[in-house]
């Protein structure tokens, strides 16, 4: 097995794994190359350190759609390492591919060493409860999280070579349309200094003014949990944290009404001091907290609103 | 009428599972089994299909002997017949060894027009049993999908990635993921319940599916498990003037400069 390889349809993304790769191109003695689909990034790839760039160049925009070329591309080169910038569209792809490569698929790696003719990864499990620590045979797969690695620092002059495949088959059942951006409103509650975060506790919409109140006399933004936004669509996605949300990161982060349940906390855990309010003593988010108040939120939130706000 | 399956996991429930704080080993002793959470949208989106077009909608299991205990659970959230794989190599499998003997099951017992999936299983997330059964299968797949309809022999899916969605559109069968948003399950009632005791199972043994050693051999092998542990300081007030509780927890946020 040989080679080392990156992909993700996100070149920002794709320089992340060069940093990643670089570590394992020094470990294993292998080559380290991108194939990429946009051959405007060829250059300040093989600048961020790949020894190759290929361009996968065809007529259709659907990321997807290119990892049967990506596949045969792999086998054929005998890709030892493939890693895959952990995007939804990263992960759909990344799947495929390691049915081509007959390949294991390590999901979401947070660490990856080179061991003993294999790697050694290490990954979440159960919702965040756990962290697990996995031997993966090569061939070998892996998805990446965005942002797990910094970029490549890029150097100017370094040399690689660029080459070419045009990609002419595509899978003809499918057609992809009503592709839209999705416009973000308002903040971005992961760079957020502090943060009030309401769970199921609260029991109607209108009462979401309790928390908004508590925000407003903290200078904090909102945030809920996965069911507030996905099962009563109270507020928007981009507002929910969890492993399969948003991580946060705050000085301060308040919840209210929030029991705690491992997907959650593992959004959470960067936190500063975490806050708990909620009324049951057993609640799982008093174990996550610095600081909690058992009590009937909507006694305890005005109070400490009140509180807060005189200073 | 179209045939539909949905491709579920019996899980511990992730909520029971103590961590040691010793030796931050798992403590599963008092972890019961469950239907995984995505799971159970895949199901509802099976049935809610079925209820609009007709048909009918099979599921389908890999899991250690544990799984039989599922059959009753699902049964009562709507589908019509159970088909599991009850065998010790669950325990090891990723999802590789999973896929393949879906896979294998699914030639054997289909085919089906729309195969179901949760984006992720709740224990091991790992996202891939979908796109990969679509590929061993040499369908399409439609994978992290929140909005889904059958037309004629059509699949319609919009899906959300981070920045942007999009439609498609499936001529055929197709594999299709589906994530948490898409509906709301329901709650079997206790006549679902009860009809659940009498509908059928399956159980297609590991060895009449023909997968060979290779097929069966896991490529990723869990060398350790550890419970992530959090020092906080776990200071939590529970007096019952609620005026002392929040006057004490002013003055720590004020200690601890964040107020």
């Amino acid at each position: 097995m040989q080679g080392i390889w990156i992909y993700s349809e996100d070149s920002t993304i794709a320089k992340q794994l060069l940093t990643a790769g670089l570590n394992l191109k020094e470990a294993m003695n292998q080559p380290l190359g991108v194939i990429t689909l946009d051959a405007g990034q060829a250059k300040s790839l093989i600048d961020s350190g790949a020894d190759k760039v290929v361009v996968l160049k065809g007529e259709n925009n659907w990321p997807e759609s290119y990892a049967e070329a990506i596949g045969k591309f792999a086998v054929q080169e005998e890709t030892g390492v493939l890693l895959v910038g952990g995007t939804l569209r990263g992960k759909d792809l990344a799947a495929k591919v390691a049915v081509s490569l007959d390949a294991a698929l390590v999901t979401d790696a947070q660490s990856i060493k080179a061991a003993n003719g294999s790697l050694e990864t290490t990954r979440l499990m159960y919702g965040g409860l756990a962290v697990c620590t996995e031997q993966v045979s090569l061939p070998a797969v892996l998805t990446v999280p965005p942002s797990n690695f910094e970029e490549a620092k890029p150097v100017e002059g370094r040399k690689g070579e660029t080459s070419t495949i045009d990609v002419s088959e595509f899978d003809q059942r499918i057609s992809v349309n009503e592709v839209c951006p999705i416009v973000r409103q308002g903040v971005d509650i992961t760079t957020a200094g502090k943060i009030v975060c309401v769970g199921r506790g609260i029991s109607q919409k209108e009462d979401l003014k309790i928390a908004e109140e508590l925000a407003q006399a903290m200078g904090a933004e909102i945030a809920c949990t996965r069911g507030i936004a996905e099962d009563y669509h109270w507020l928007p996605e981009e507002r929910y944290i969890g492993i399969s949300g948003q991580k946060v990161k705050p000085e301060v982060y308040i919840s209210i009404g929030v029991s705690g349940q491992v997907q959650h906390v593992a959004g959470i855990r960067d936190s500063k001091i975490i806050v708990a309010i909620d009324s049951n003593e057993k609640a799982p988010i008093f174990e996550a907290a610095d600081y909690g108040i058992v009590g009937d939120l909507y006694e305890v939130v005005p109070m400490l609103t009140a509180a807060l706000g005189k200073k | 009428m179209p045939r539909i399956l949905v491709c579920y996991k019996w899980v511990l429930d992730e909520q029971d599972i103590k961590i040691n704080r010793d030796n931050l080993s798992l403590d599963t002793s008092k972890a019961k089994y469950k239907i995984g959470e995505y799971d159970r949208n895949a199901i509802e989106e099976g049935v809610l299909l079925a209820e609009k077009l007709g048909g009918s909608v099979d599921v389908l299991t890999f899991g250690t002997a544990a799984v039989k205990q599922s059959l009753k659970d699902v049964l009562s959230r709507g589908p019509e017949k159970a088909y599991f794989i009850g065998d010790p190599l669950a325990e090891k499998a990723d999802a590789s060894v999973t896929a393949a003997v879906l896979a294998a099951a699914i030639r054997k017992i289909g085919p089906y027009d729309i195969i179901l999936c949760a984006e992720g299983s709740t224990d091991e997330y790992n996202q891939q049993v979908a796109p990969r059964l679509a590929k061993m299968l040499d369908i399409p797949a439609v994978t992290f999908v929140n909005k889904l309809s059958l037309e004629g022999n059509q699949v319609q899916a919009a899906r959300k990635l981070g920045d942007c969605t999009e439609v498609l559109h499936v001529e055929g069968a197709a594999v299709v993921s589906v994530m948490p948003e898409i509906n709301k399950p329901r709650i079997p009632s206790l006549k679902q319940v009860l009809a659940a005791a009498k509908k059928p199972s399956e159980e297609l043994k590991l060895t009449d599916l023909q997968l060979d050693e290779k097929a069966l051999t896991p490529k990723v092998i869990k060398l350790s498990i550890r419970g992530f542990v959090m020092n906080r300081k776990n200071i939590i007030h529970k007096e019952l003037s609620q005026t002392d509780n929040v006057a004490k927890l002013v003055a720590e946020l004020a200690k601890e400069g964040v107020y």
